[in-house]
């Protein structure tokens, strides 16, 4: 194995909130080391007053002269991990602050979290995956342009997607809802397979993304394992034609959500949100089947509607839900409930997660929920932009992993 | 002797000061010391595990974050257990143990509310204001002997 | 979960800071070693940690604070000596507690002067309360103000 990929982090409170062996163990698990960045006395002072965000915790100084000290240079790493405790202000500020601040002046890959004692090395997995990835795979991540014949699966939480790619087209796409995850994903390649004309023997590499991602890959003998993360900021800009400069991608999925702020297709800060059911795609999914219309017709009916007509107590899937109910029994049509329900997701997803992340035009919609138009709609209301939907987004972690795996064909 | 809390709980000066002249410093060495030297779930590097700041809600409601909670759970018992506090307010460079600014002020709350004989100063800053810190803590701690214990 | 086994279970450290002009962390260790009866001593680039039974660690300090009294600070410490979770090797930078210690070097040869002073004064001599903490600083008179405010402008 390459040498460790070292992680810096700048923290407040994970020691006394018992969850620092969690952060160890998460960056073990991605073969990382988590080290604190040294300085002294002096430096917090200096930092603290050249950086001017005037905090009382002592911790969050030291995080702030540990932030400047590795924009400055004076210590190495290949990532940072910031990490505050949830619900508290002050370190939210300085967590936002450094978030910002690290990627406009270096190059350091972040992932901020904020953690409460519940925080499992688990949760944590991803983001460390992501980080170590962006650090120990530019190379591989520069790449712009598929070549030979690959396969990429992404065996999400709720659907499993293939893709084949053939000379930088896609040339198959197989879709099945997960329910055993490698039966899902044999059936989802047999039909790309089917639908390229291809057979297995013609597939120079593989690479899988997503939550099934290590099975998958076992199965299948896949050459690339990746996290979501960094697969699907590839995947966005590759289809949007945007592999150059800023761009913002938001995949709102089955269980989590993934707002990533990505530069020349890398990612240098994102977030990952997957505490609320009501803010992805089953709030979607449960509305849709309130409505009684296939989730595919929700998005066309939320165009026709006005959300603003339907009230909406609670963001929750359960109490949201019965807002919505009680509003279609008040009389509100269900292209406005329709309306007010993807408006529910954009926003939370707004309030929640697009403030931990720089936005930077084009913002890119991907996954299965960016065919639903009227979230779509809601969404570019919010950040007052045009979202750009690519072709193909609903595969987009299958065609970034065809599209990586490529890397991987012999004679690359 | 009497057990004198000292904030910052993690203050050299205070804590040698206490027990120079005669009494016992209660700071945070004694709450990390119990759960170091305790078996228990391997959780470093402090071995506070995610148990502790669900004990700390004996101190803070759950909406406080779990760091806060967390550093209660070391310092409420502290506390509770302290017959005299030496506080140092313009300690705003105590990290770690000391770091959290919202435990912080927690902690001394809890100080001034438990009705215990409180000194409060500040750091000397000349050689001057360092013969009235030494004079005013040993005359407060001398004064605790006068509470009757030998 | 992974048991955790302690170390030096039962044991107190401490540490002792030197700040004196008469006596380096080495000679410290090598009188400290020569008292020391069983005790565990580390010399550290402050001065020592001193690792051991409760009253064995209490009677070495209180040989050890004779060295020097007004240069020699003692403090508790969490850990034992050398742990790993603490270790700056291993954490690539120093514990927080250290910058703590930092702080409150600087100010230490105020308190050494104190320590002077107070045990020179003896005990019944008087000397000044430190100014109140909590006391706020008394506001202008409004009267001085709109004097000071014509002084300026004429």
């Amino acid at each position: 194995m390459s040498r460790k990929v070292r992680i810096a982090q700048l923290s407040c409170g994970p020691e006394y909130s018992g969850v620092q062996k969690e952060i160890y163990d998460a960056a073990e698990a991605v073969g990382a080391e988590v080290f604190f960045p040294d300085i002294a006395l002096a430096d917090v002072e200096r930092a603290v007053e050249k950086f001017g965000l005037d905090v009382r915790s002592a911790d969050l100084k030291l995080m702030i002269a540990r932030g400047m000290a590795l924009v400055d240079g004076k210590v190495d790493a290949d990532g940072v991990f910031i990490g505050t405790c949830f619900r508290c202000a002050e370190a939210a500020i300085v967590r936002n602050e450094l978030r910002r601040y690290i990627p406009e002046h270096s190059r350091l890959p972040v992932v901020s979290y904020s953690f409460t004692e519940r925080t499992t090395s688990g949760t944590l997995l991803t983001r460390m995956e992501a980080l170590t990835t962006i650090a120990r795979r530019r190379a591989l991540l520069a790449r712009e342009e598929q070549t030979g014949v690959t396969m990429g699966v992404d065996s999400g939480s709720s659907t499993t997607k293939a893709v084949v790619m053939k000379d930088n087209k896609i040339v198959g796409t197989g879709w099945h809802p997960t329910t055993e995850v490698i039966k899902s994903a044999e059936s989802a390649v047999a039909d790309a397979l089917e639908m390229a004309g291809l057979t297995r023997d013609d597939i120079q590499a593989i690479g899988t993304t997503g939550y099934g991602r290590f099975l998958i890959g076992k199965h299948l003998g896949a050459d690339l394992v990746q996290e979501e993360l960094t697969v699907n900021s590839k995947g966005a800009v590759y289809l949007a034609g945007h592999q150059r400069g800023a761009a913002t991608v938001i995949d709102i999925g089955g269980m989590d959500n993934k707002a990533i702020s990505v530069i020349d297709g890398i990612p240098g800060t994102f977030t990952m949100g997957g505490i609320c059911a009501g803010a992805s795609g089953r709030f979607l999914e449960m509305t849709a089947k309130r409505l009684g219309v296939d989730i595919t017709e929700l998005g066309p009916l939320a165009m026709k509607g006005m959300g603003k007509n339907v009230p909406m107590n609670s963001y929750c899937i359960v109490f949201g839900t019965q807002s919505l109910v009680n509003a279609l029994a008040a009389g509100s049509s269900r292209e406005d409930v329709a309306a007010a329900a993807c408006h529910s997701v954009a926003e939370q997803v707004f309030e929640q997660q697009l403030q931990e992340v720089d936005i930077k035009e084009p913002v890119i919609m991907v996954g299965g929920t960016s065919l639903i138009e009227g979230l779509v709609y809601a969404m570019g209301q919010l950040l007052q932009t045009n979202v750009v939907v690519p072709p193909y987004s609903q595969y987009i972690g299958a065609v970034g992993s065809a599209l990586l795996a490529s890397g991987f064909v012999k004679g690359e | 002797m009497a057990k004198v809390f000292i904030y910052p709980a993690t203050s050299l000066i205070l804590s040698d000061l206490v027990a120079r002249f005669g009494h016992k410093p209660l700071g945070a060495a004694l709450g990390i010391r119990e759960r170091i030297q305790t078996a228990g779930v391997d959780s470093p590097p402090l071995q506070i595990t995610p148990e502790e700041p669900k004990r700390g809600l004996r101190y803070a409601a759950v909406e406080v974050p779990a760091g806060v909670r967390g550093r209660m759970a070391i310092y409420g018992p502290l506390i509770e257990e302290a017959e005299a506090a030496v506080i140092v307010t313009d300690a705003d460079l105590a990290f770690g143990c000391m770091g959290c600014a919202r435990t912080d002020e927690l902690i001394l709350f809890s100080l001034r509310q438990s009705g215990i004989p409180i000194l409060e100063l500040k750091y000397p800053t000349n050689d001057e204001e360092g013969v009235e810190f030494v004079a005013a803590i040993k005359k407060f701690l001398a004064g605790l002997d006068d509470g009757g214990e030998a | 979960m992974a048991a955790y086994t302690p170390g030096y279970a039962g044991t107190v450290t401490k540490y002792v800071f030197v700040e004196s002009p008469a006596m380096t962390p080495g000679e410290l260790a090598l009188r400290a070693y020569e008292v020391s009866e069983g005790v565990l001593i580390k010399e550290t680039c402050f001065g020592l940690q001193v690792t051991g039974q409760p009253e064995a660690v209490d009677r070495l300090i209180a040989e050890i604070r004779t060295f020097d009294p007004t240069h020699i600070f003692v403090k508790d410490r969490g850990f034992p000596p050398g742990d790993p979770r603490r270790c700056r090797a291993n954490l690539g930078g120093a514990r927080p507690g250290y910058l703590g210690h930092e702080r409150e070097f600087r100010i230490l040869r105020y308190i050494t002067r104190g320590l002077e002073e107070v045990e020179r004064r003896g005990e019944e001599a008087e000397v000044p309360e430190p100014a109140s903490v909590r006391e706020k600083r008394p506001v202008l008179d409004i009267k001085r103000l709109q004097e000071l405010i014509e002084t300026e402008e004429s």
